[in-house]
Formats: structure tokens, sequence, C-alpha cells
């Protein structure tokens, strides 16, 4: 037991970093309606050809192929119990462009929906688009059915259009792709593909398949070219083993010649190695003692004695502080306490409140009958849950759901009578160093990239809502390196000028388009063989009224830009709606990341709508400038768990053209985010977030300042704290 | 081999520096390189344990003994089937007739007169038992009814299983038997009933932990 209980953590812990680095994707168990075994495009499927499977609802993981005809790694999600998505990045094989490689590097996004779930003799079907942004060698469309024919034995036929029918779509070379193509969309003639798959036992499973993709592309200047080798037979197969819960590899022949290897690792959100975490076991309830026992504690009387909260409160917030929280200030009268904390470890607002509801009841005397529990954000009060005692001490350890019911939600008003700050909290200075490690992960030029050096980081916080924050960095050694942007010009893709290039001629910081370029000479500011600042800002959170947070930053507020950040955010504790305003005025730093300014200057902003979906859903809305001056709006939807994992998809368009913008034509990208509790099992505020997206667009791009409202305030808010209400009496 | 030194090694190495400043775990900041590095360490450390030459074994009487003088208050010893360790635990909270007994480490397990509630800091932790047979189990008589068990899910929540129970005397005399069953598991919970009281029992916890057999050696 010790051994696999050792082998799990270990997965489960290695699982995210795996993921950030690219590896890995998942599959699933012997479930009807779910997959056995992935493609190599990352679904579940047969080899090359899909079936109408999904996976367990929420799975997110990755996929790596390989073979003579590409490299594939695909990132897979789950979105809803029939949406599948894929993201890939491949270099595909015996495809020459201007770089004349031998490759290309290509991404594609691929949907599939799962019309019909398998029941009685019906089965299951599905419809998908492959690379259905802009055209694409893998560019085809699928209608699909599977059946299970026995318990471990299931067949799936389907008809292809595209790249699946044999027939490649022809590729625009003069197209900046991104954008479906709704015209060419199960077009062009269609022809069947089929698979049956053969679970021999709970880890093997065999795959045979016919297909008629002939792995060719086409382009519109007329060239054409082979992936790999044109396959000798339209039969391909598979063996895949099952590896513990996450992990699974596989081997493949492609028409009898081609052999190819693929490994994938699937996380479930719903399987923690730990569902309900290793924290230590809160302090129980202490019911009170009788009044005939303590008639003084009862009347009240002693709420006059000035030492009594003193003596109170600095008990209650050691106690607070041993479990992982900070009390901020406290207003005590003889029947009713209000703590406000700040949560500093627990990922659900509601384990805090839970914890400090029963450390109240351990730390109050008994005429305090009314707890008020209000939690806070950067010395911002953002909502207040009211309790009873009397019901903290009857439903200790009780189902959830009666402790919700008994409690009520309210907006948190900025000041409150008689809250007294605890002593020696303000002002707080914490510094530390570490070692970084950033990573470039899906750049389709430049594969993978590293840098690895020390961070130096200090905050101050000098009043409650009032921070200093620096950072200081020092490169030790990696692969990216200073360059400037791609040229642009014609006849001159792939090429880039050199970092002195760009520095001596300040014309070239505008596109050849005309756009700023405030995104796509990044690079410019990686490779710094000195040290460099990050960030150095002042931060100023303030709550004007009980419902408008504010927050004002001023300094070095991100690698590429310094200036003054401002926003406003209007947000109810019980309201699943919110807007926001944000006003910044930046102006990009230099090259060397200290203190110097370039010319480029500009004001951008956004109002944002922000609506919470029960049943984990988000969605935000922001219209305004960008960074490059260029106006617009991004849309965001994003699926969030109550452990804390968070999947999303956004897309910005604004006023410039596809031209303007480049490759890909609108900016667009994935989050992920993953809560580190999650694979260790030790509570923890800690997240693993990734960004997937093209970095190098000036388009779209926004300020990455540090400190948004949004996600700062809405923990302790209705959709999200009544989420996490589960672990109340954890 | 080699290579696991040395990323074990170079693991220990970053986790030493991350070490450095005054921010602790839950200000944290440690970042995932230096939390991932840390579990690393402790992995090892882990593996290695077995290999060190064992402490000393004391005997159980002994264990019990030293816990009995050492601690004035009620003790139970739990001994987790699944986790493979027997633990004596304290009582640290009583609430009514629900007890919370915890171990030196503070994972808790909560009885309501020698009932399992509920368990806490196991990392597969029960959140509430609801059994609809409590009054049965205490008068030592046969009845049906159902159990409501209550998980903290993966997912962040607390999700119910609801199991259909039946009591019965057991094979032993004074030993009442409560079998259940539900979502294609089954398991049974025998209770040594004494006057309305479980001095001695071996209680379902879950899927996970499996039975933890409780004895009471302090009331």
């Amino acid at each position: 037991m010790r051994r696999s209980r050792l082998i799990r953590q270990l997965m489960a812990t290695t699982l995210p970093i795996t993921l950030v680095l690219g590896s890995g994707s998942g599959t699933a168990t012997a479930d009807p309606l779910l997959g056995r075994a992935m493609s190599t495009y990352g679904l579940p499927g047969g080899i090359d050809t899909p079936t109408a499977e999904t996976l367990p609802d929420g799975t997110l993981g990755a996929t790596l192929s390989w073979s003579d005809y590409a490299r594939r790694g695909n990132v897979f999600f789950q979105a809803l119990p029939g949406l599948t998505g894929v993201l890939r990045y491949a270099r595909v094989d015996g495809i020459n462009d201007y770089r004349n490689e031998g490759f290309i590097s290509d991404r594609s996004l691929d949907l599939r929906y799962q019309v019909l779930g398998e029941e009685g003799w019906r089965p299951a079907v599905a419809v998908g688009l492959q690379d259905f942004l802009g055209t694409g060698v893998y560019s085809g469309e699928y209608i699909v059915a599977t059946r299970s024919v026995t318990p471990s034995i299931r067949v799936s036929a389907g008809l292809g259009w595209g790249a699946l029918a044999g027939k490649p779509r022809v590729i625009d070379v003069n197209d900046n792709g991104g954008t479906p193509n709704v015209d060419q969309w199960f077009s062009g003639g269609a022809k069947p593909f089929g698979s049956v798959s053969w679970q021999v036992n709970n880890k093997l499973n065999l795959v045979a398949e016919y297909s008629h993709d002939r792995y060719q592309a086409r382009y519109s200047n007329g060239r054409e070219f082979q992936q790999g080798k044109e396959p000798g037979s339209k039969l391909n197969l598979a063996a895949n083993y099952q590896i513990g819960r996450n992990y699974s590899a596989g081997i493949y022949a492609i028409g009898g010649e081609t052999i190819g290897a693929q490994v994938t690792v699937a996380l479930n959100p719903r399987e923690a190695a730990y569902p309900s975490g290793l924290e230590k076991a809160p302090a129980p309830v202490r019911p009170r003692p009788s009044p005939a026992a303590d008639p003084e504690g009862w009347s009240g009387a002693w709420s006059q004695d000035p030492t009594a909260q003193p003596a109170i409160q600095k008990a209650l917030g050691d106690a607070m502080a041993k479990e992982g929280q900070r009390l901020e200030s406290m207003a005590l009268s003889a029947n009713r306490a209000e703590v406000r904390l700040r949560n500093l470890r627990y990922i659900n607002q509601a384990e805090a409140i839970g914890r400090t509801a029963r450390l109240m009841t351990r730390a109050l005397p008994p005429s305090v009958e009314t707890f008020v529990i209000t939690s806070t954000t950067d010395g911002m009060p953002t909502s207040s849950v009211t309790l009873r005692r009397s019901d903290v001490e009857r439903l200790e350890n009780t189902d959830a759901a009666r402790i919700a019911a008994a409690a009520s939600l309210t907006d948190a008003p900025p000041r409150a009578p008689g809250l007294v700050p605890t002593d020696g909290i303000y002002p707080r200075f914490r510094w530390s160093v570490k070692p970084y490690l950033d990573l470039g992960i899906f750049s389709a030029e430049d594969g993978l990239t590293h840098e690895v050096g020390a961070e130096a980081r200090a905050s101050y916080e000098i009043t409650p809502g009032l921070v200093a924050t620096g950072a200081l960095r020092q490169r030790a050694f990696g692969d990216i390196g200073q360059r400037g942007p791609a040229i642009g010009l014609p006849g001159t893709r792939g090429e880039y000028y050199t970092p002195e290039e760009y520095e001596a001629d300040p014309s070239l910081e505008t596109t050849p388009e005309g756009v700023p370029r405030v995104r796509s000479d990044t690079r410019m500011y990686t490779g710094n063989s000195s040290p460099v600042i990050p960030e150095a800002t002042l931060a100023w959170y303030a709550k004007p009224t009980s419902t408008v947070y504010t927050r004002v930053t001023i300094g070095l507020l991100e690698r590429s830009f310094g200036g003054v950040s401002t926003e406003a955010l209007w947000k109810p504790a019980n309201s699943q709606l919110a807007f926001g305003a944000e006003v910044n005025r930046v102006r990009k730093r230099d090259f060397d990341q200290l203190f110097d300014f370039r010319d480029y200057e500009v004001t951008t902003g956004h109002v944002s709508a922000y609506y919470e979906f029960t049943e984990g859903f988000t969605a935000q809305l922001d219209v305004g400038k960008y960074l490059a001056g260029d106006v617009g709006a991004t849309v965001t939807l994003a699926r969030e768990f109550a452990n804390g994992w968070q999947v999303g998809a956004y897309a910005t368009k604004t006023d410039l053209s596809a031209d303007e913008f480049g490759e890909g034509s609108f900016d667009k990208g994935i989050t992920l985010s993953i809560p580190i509790g999650w694979a260790t099992g030790q509570a923890s505020r800690d997240r693993v977030s990734t960004n997937l997206r093209s970095l190098s667009r000036d388009g779209g791009a926004r300020l990455n300042v540090n400190g948004r409202l949004y996600d700062r305030v809405r923990d302790s808010h209705t959709v999200d704290l009544y989420e996490g209400w589960g672990r109340f009496w954890r | 081999m080699n290579g696991t030194v040395k990323i074990t090694l170079a693991a220990a190495m970053l986790a030493g520096l991350s070490a450095c400043g005054n921010t602790s775990a839950d200000e944290g900041g440690a970042g995932p390189l230096a939390i991932l590095a840390q579990t690393a360490t402790q992995a090892v450390a882990a593996r290695r344990a077995p290999d060190a030459p064992a402490a000393p074994a004391r005997s159980p009487q002994d264990t019990v003994a030293e816990a009995l003088r050492v601690n004035p208050g009620p003790l139970i010893q739990a001994g987790f089937e699944n986790l493979g360790r027997t633990q004596i635990m304290a009582m640290t909270g009583q609430n009514g007739p629900m007890r919370t007994f915890m171990t030196p480490a503070e994972e808790a397990v909560i009885l309501r007169d020698g009932l399992l509630v509920g368990t806490r800091g196991l990392g597969n932790d029960l959140s509430v038992a609801e059994p609809q047979l409590e009054a049965a189990i205490r008068a030592g008589a046969s009845g049906s009814g159902s159990r409501i068990m209550r998980y903290y899910s993966g997912d962040g929540l607390e999700r119910p299983l609801q199991f259909a129970c039946r009591t019965a005397p057991g094979p032993n005399a004074g030993v009442l038997v409560e079998s259940c069953e539900g979502h294609g598991i089954s398991f049974q919970n025998n209770y040594m009933v004494q006057g309305g009281r479980i001095p001695v029992s071996r209680q379902w916890i879950g899927p996970a932990l499996g039975y933890v057999t409780i004895q009471t050696l302090r009331p």
C-alpha cells in the first residue's frame, strides 16, 4: 500500500509540469462511451481516423506522436460531456517552405461533438472538424458512428472529407490562416473510413483501421508534397498499452511500411491524488458552558474590560495563523464579533471561513452569538458571511448544505465601527531568492527553449492595500537569446533583424504594415546577461463603496511596459454579473529592462463585463483599445472546477486587418491553470498556469499588469464561494 | 539510474535554494519548481526510509501504557487497514456526544458515541456519515435503512454516496453487524455494543481508506 501511494503521489505530482513541457495525454477506462485509445491526432480514435468516442468530462491531457510523417504534440480537453477540443503543434515532414528545411511547423485546432450516445442498438455518433481554422495540411471533416459489438470489441465507421478522404485541400500560400473556411467544409467528395478496436485486457488495446489519408499537401502556387512515404496500403495497425491511471503508450504501423510511436498523459480534474487534501484536521468546535457555569461570560460584562479584546484578538490571531489565515482586524462587542481574515492557504474560501468559525467558538466569550466573518484581499474586504454561533455548534460535521442554509452572504462595507487592526501585521516585509525556469514551449519556429536563473523578489505591505513589489532576475544559462523581430518584407520570411540592426534604426519599431511593435520584438527583452528588473511597482488597492473596488499600480508594470495602470470593478457579493473598467498610460521599456524607456507611449484600456454561470462556466467580454493602439474586443470563455482547475479559451478581434495582424489573422489562445495542491495534496493557493498562444503578434495585445481585481475579489463571492462550500467543515 | 540521481540532486539543490527568504509557504510563492523539487526530495527520502536501520521496536503494550500515562483525557486506538498503521488518538474536542480524536500529526477521527462520523487530514477523508440505523445499532437490534456517506471529492465538492444497510446480530455474542450495499460495493461494520456505547468496532471509512478498527482505551 505504501508503495502504491507513493507512486500515485509521484505521478500526480509530476503531471502538471509534464503538461507544461508539452508531453503527455490521456486515455480512458472501459466505460461504454469513453475512448480506449488515442489517435495520433490526440483524440479518442483509431490510429489516423476518428471514432465517435469521448473522454471523461473535464479530461485534460496531451498525446505526443512520432513517425516519418510528422511529430505531433496534441493538447486535448473534454470541454463538455460531448465536446472534445484539440490544439495541435506539428512538425510535418516532407514539406518545404521558404525555410527549406524539409519540414514545416504547423498549428491546428480540431473540434468533435458526440451528437448521440450509444444506446441499445443505436451506435454513438459524432461530427468533427479537423484543422478547421484556415486551410492546413490536416484540414478535413467527418461523421462517424461507433458501436460496441462485444464488451471488448468496438467498430467504427464514418465518412471523411478533405485529408480524411485522401483529397487534401489546396492551401492558399498568401492566406494568414486562423479563420474558419466554412465554404470548404464537407465538400470535395467523401470517402469511407473505419476501425476496429479490441480491448485484449485491462492494459492492452489493439486497433486496425482503414484510412484514405495519403499524406499529401497541395499549395495554391502549384507545389505538391508527399509527407513521409506514400502509404502502400490503406490498412493501419496499432497496439496501445495503458500504464497506471494517467499514462499510455503505443506503437503503430501506417500502410504496412511506416512505423510510429506515441505516448499520452491524461489528467482528470476529478481524480486528485488526495481528494480531501492532506492539510491538518481543523480545531474542533468548543461548545459554550452552560450559563450557570459561566454567568460572567454569558452576561457580556467582560466587554467593558478594555483588556479583553486585545487578549482575545491575540489568541484568535495566533490560532488562525496556524491554520493559514491572517486576522487583519476584529470588532468585538458583548454579543457580536466581526473578524476580517486573509486566506493564505486554501483554494476554497469556504474552508478558511469554516475553520475560522470553529476557532471563534474556542476564543470568544459565551455571550457572543453573532459571528461575522469577512474575507479580505489586499486590504479590501470582499464579502461577509454571518453565522449564528449556536448554528456552528449545532451543525458541526454535518452535511455542508445545512450550514450554508443557516449562513448569510452580504457585501462587506469598506469600514465597520469598532474594527481594531491586529498588532504587528503591518508594515510587512517579505523577500525571497529562488531559481526560475522560463520555458518557450510551443513556438513553431524555435521548438522548446529555456532559460534558468535566479530571481530575488521582495514585497513591502506598508498599510493594508498599499504594496510595493520588486523583482530582480539574473540569468544563469539557457537558449532563449536576444533577437530582433522577423523582418517581414517580401522574400525575407524566416529572417530576423539582429539586435544591433534593430536598435540602430528606430523606424523598425513599426512593422512594414504600420503597426507599432509592442509584442513582436519581445525577444529583444530576453537573453540579457546582466541583471534585469521584470517588475517594480507600487500598488494601491481600495474599496470606496461596498460593491466597488479600485486599483492603481505605478512603476515598471511588466517586462516591456511601465507607467500607470488604474482599474475599477463593480461586483456585489451576491451578483453573478460584474463590470470593470481599466485605463493605463504606459511607455515601452528599454530592452535592458532597467529604468530606461523607449519612445513608444500609449493609452490603453478596456471596459469589461464578467458573468459567472453556475456549473463552473465563466464568460468575459472586454472592449477597448489595445497596446498597439488597435481597437476591438476580447471574448473569453472558461470552465472552472471547485478544486481550482481552470481551462479557458479566448479570441481577440481588433480593427487591424488580417494582413496587418499577420499569421493567424487575429489573436486567440488557450489558458490552463492547475492548483498545485490538486497534485500534491498539500493545501496551497499556488498554481501552475500557462497560456498557449502566439506570443509574437502586436494586434490585440494587453498589458500584463499584476493584481487585476476580478480574480482577487470573486473567491469569496456567491458562485465561487458556494461551489467550494462542501469544504466548510474540512 | 545515474540520470535519476543527478536529477534528484539538482532538485534537492533547487529546493535548498528556494528556502532562502522569509516568505512562508502560505505566502507562496515557493513556485512550482520548488514544490516539485521538495516533493521529489521527500519521495526519495521516503523510498530510502526502509533501508535505514529501524528504530528499536516498542511493543504495542508499551506504547499504549505510555499514551495512557502522558494523556489524561479520553483515548482511542485506531488501526487504519489500508494505510497499514495503528495509532493512538487523543480527544481534542467534544461537542455533545460527538468527539474529535487526533493523532500527534493532527489527523482526526470524529466519533459520535463510538460511531464513525468522519475523518480529517488523511487525504481521502469521509466528510460525514449519516447512518439511518444509528438507533438500531445502539440497541443491538435488527433493522434496515439507508446510510449516506459524504466524501470530499477530487474536484472540490462534497459528494454523497447512498448505501442500503441491514443490521443483525453477528456470529459472536455482543457483536452487531451492519451490512451495506450500493454503487457496486458492499461493506460490513462490526460493533461491540455495551449499553448503547460502542467501545470496540471495525467500521468502513470509504473506498480508498477501507476499514478502521477502533478500540476505546479510556472512555
